[in-house]
């Protein structure tokens, strides 16, 4: 039987009734503990275009995030800032690409990742499961709250401009730029590309490909827990968080996306709130979701939302 | 550096890991396994000595199977198969994926960095992380091959150039699937790029001018054009698209220089086109007829 079309496909997350109130109680957890940012200077990689940083910052739980932070070393004044989430299980990169295009560039790893994972560390796979039924432990509840921390260090550096914030990602970055554009008011223009953590209870049954797999293999080993499993990820699906949206923002999906299946990509895009919102589908490709061709989009996006708009 | 010199390197870190038993630790890992397959936690040993982890996977059923040996790749995180791959590929093939030192579940006592490893103690290559790496890789497809379940004459060894030196100095290996970015010809494409991890090098240099000769001569030993013609096994080279660092054309040194059939994909910039030639041609180099079965369900036709 041929597929149907991923735009018809309807996802099942419902969000839940207090959802606002959950994630309303984390930020004010977040809020109470001093981010105590620290700015180490790291002179391997920095070069004559680009000063390159190690950063640290205190999370909620009081964990201690590791970031780098790449600026360009002639500023006009106040620059721009983008800040990069990472995927799932990729090493977060160095950001020195955007500090080349003129931004200030935080490219965060949340806890767990290299660097960020003395005082957390369930490995991968295991992440994705870690806690799983219970969402005030859940793994993603600190890791989430990691990223909108970032936002939190870029306000206070005194080359950045507040006013001009971006977040970008693909991937499990792409599900955490929809979760930071959400709960981030400051963020005003946003790109998420393949976006993973949108439709999970959906992804699990349209696909059977890790990371999503470790779910389904919890669920094997544990089936009497599956309501707990769904009541706890509503909380974290980006489809529960996309109509909070309010910023400008782009959404890429391949067709092909053997990892995060485009239907997810659909459905979330479907929730999200702002007015000014577009979707770009890449037939033909894959969990690249058409990268190398939308590079080219994402840029003319960001220049036009964060350096045009002074 | 001379090929007898990189002779020679390579003689005295195979003969230290022909010194050091493997004491291969197995242990049945529930939450992963299936109707179809069985999942293993591995540990064993390598050169130093250095203990290493991986995952094996064994279908169900009457083998022996055919197998694909997923050496250790360039990032933090091992995988049980590839990010994307089809689950059910592990119903028909035995695959086995090797942390080498520094990756996690094998980074104690070393933890690497990503980015970082690619030169980290590089200017001293008798200390070279990656001599040890590659011989924790050499290791690696000695445990697999020593399974019964392995159908020793359909051995894939797929990866990144790690798969090609390990199909470069060890036996056992039938095909190889190998992506190169980090050993070819390192020290002259690197000025070429701002992309890491070949900036990781570029890096390097810029804080460690006078180290250069030391780098290039570290390099020397693990360039893949001066050991590709050790490598007997058919190989389908995954090259950059058209244009890029990594293209057909500037691998072609080392294309014509392997001994054995040689196909060279050049990439359509799509993981989806890319990833289901290199399904496909694992697949039919191993006998297996009907790869709609184990492809992801967005690739199947």
């Amino acid at each position: 039987m041929p597929r149907a079309l991923p735009a018809d496909y309807r996802s099942k997350v419902e969000k839940p009734a207090d959802f606002d109130a959950f994630w309303g109680d984390a930020l004010r957890q977040a809020s109470s503990i001093p981010l105590e940012p620290e700015v180490v200077p790291d002179p391997l990689r920095t070069s004559g275009d680009i000063e390159t940083f190690q950063v640290f910052y205190t999370s909620i739980d009081h964990v201690r995030i590791a970031a780098w932070y790449c600026r360009p070393t002639r500023r006009a004044g106040r620059a721009p800032a983008i800040m990069l989430l990472p995927g799932y299980q990729m090493d977060p990169p160095i950001p020195k690409e955007w500090a080349r295009k003129g931004y200030a560039a935080l490219s965060v790893a949340p806890r767990g990742k290299l660097r960020s994972n003395r005082q957390f560390n369930p490995g991968y796979p295991n992440l994705l499961t870690h806690n799983i039924v219970d969402r005030h432990t859940y793994a993603y509840r600190g890791f989430y709250v990691d990223t909108w921390r970032g936002i939190d260090f870029l306000l206070s550096r005194p080359e950045v401009d507040p006013a001009r914030l971006g977040v970008v990602g693909s991937s499990q970055g792409g599900g955490l730029t929809i979760t930071t554009a959400a709960m981030r008011p400051e963020v005003r223009a946003a790109s998420a590309g393949a976006p993973y953590l949108c439709g999970f209870v959906d992804a699990i049954a349209l696909t059977h490909t890790y990371p999503y797999e470790e779910i389904n293999d919890y669920l094997r080993l544990y089936p009497e827990r599956r309501a707990d499993v769904e009541e706890t990820l509503a909380y974290f699906d980006g489809i529960s968080f996309a109509d909070r949206i309010a910023c400008p923002i782009i959404v890429n999906v391949g067709l092909q996306d053997n990892v995060c299946p485009p239907e997810t990509g659909y459905a979330l895009f479907d929730r999200i709130g702002a007015a000014d919102k577009r979707l770009y589908p890449y037939a033909g490709h894959g969990h690249d979701a058409g990268r190398v061709r939308h590079t080219a989009v994402v840029d003319a996006f960001f220049a036009r939302h964060l350096q045009d708009a002074r | 550096m001379t090929n007898a010199a990189v002779h020679e390197y390579w003689q005295q870190a195979l003969a230290e890991l022909a010194r050091c038993p493997a004491c291969p630790e197995i242990e049945s890992l529930a939450l992963r396994s299936t109707a179809f397959a069985t999942l293993y936690g591995v540990r064993l040993s390598s050169l130093g000595p250095y203990r290493l982890f991986g995952y094996l996977s064994i279908p169900k059923g009457t083998g022996p199977f055919p197998a694909i040996y997923y050496a250790p790749k360039y990032q933090s995180v091992l995988e049980i198969i590839p990010q994307g791959t089809a689950n059910v590929q592990r119903s028909r093939y035995v695959t086995f994926s090797l942390a080498g030192r520094g990756q996690r579940n094998a980074d104690s006592p070393y933890a690497a960095m990503f980015p970082g490893l690619l030169t980290d103690g590089i200017d001293n290559a008798a200390s070279y992380p990656f001599r040890g790496i590659v011989a924790d890789s050499i290791r690696g497809l000695e445990f697999l091959l020593t399974r019964r379940e392995v159908d020793a004459a359909r051995v894939v060894v797929a990866g990144n150039d790690m798969a090609l030196l390990t199909a470069a100095l060890a036996s056992g290996a039938t095909r190889v699937v190998t992506a190169p970015a980090l050993f070819y010809r390192t020290a002259e494409l690197a000025p070429k790029t701002q992309g890491y991890p070949l900036e990781e090098l570029n890096d390097y240099l810029r804080l460690h001018p006078a180290r250069a000769d030391a780098v290039r001569r570290t390099l020397a030993s693990f360039d893949l054009v001066s050991l590709a013609p050790r490598v007997s096994a058919a190989t389908l080279v995954m090259a950059g698209a058209p244009g890029s660092l990594l293209d057909a054309a500037a691998l072609r040194p080392m294309t014509t220089a392997l001994k054995g059939p040689v196909t060279v994909y050049e990439s359509q910039q799509s993981l989806y086109k890319d990833g289901l030639y290199s399904e496909r041609w694992m697949a039919e180099q191993c006998g297996i007829a009907d790869v709609q079965s184990i492809l992801p369900e967005h690739w199947r036709d």
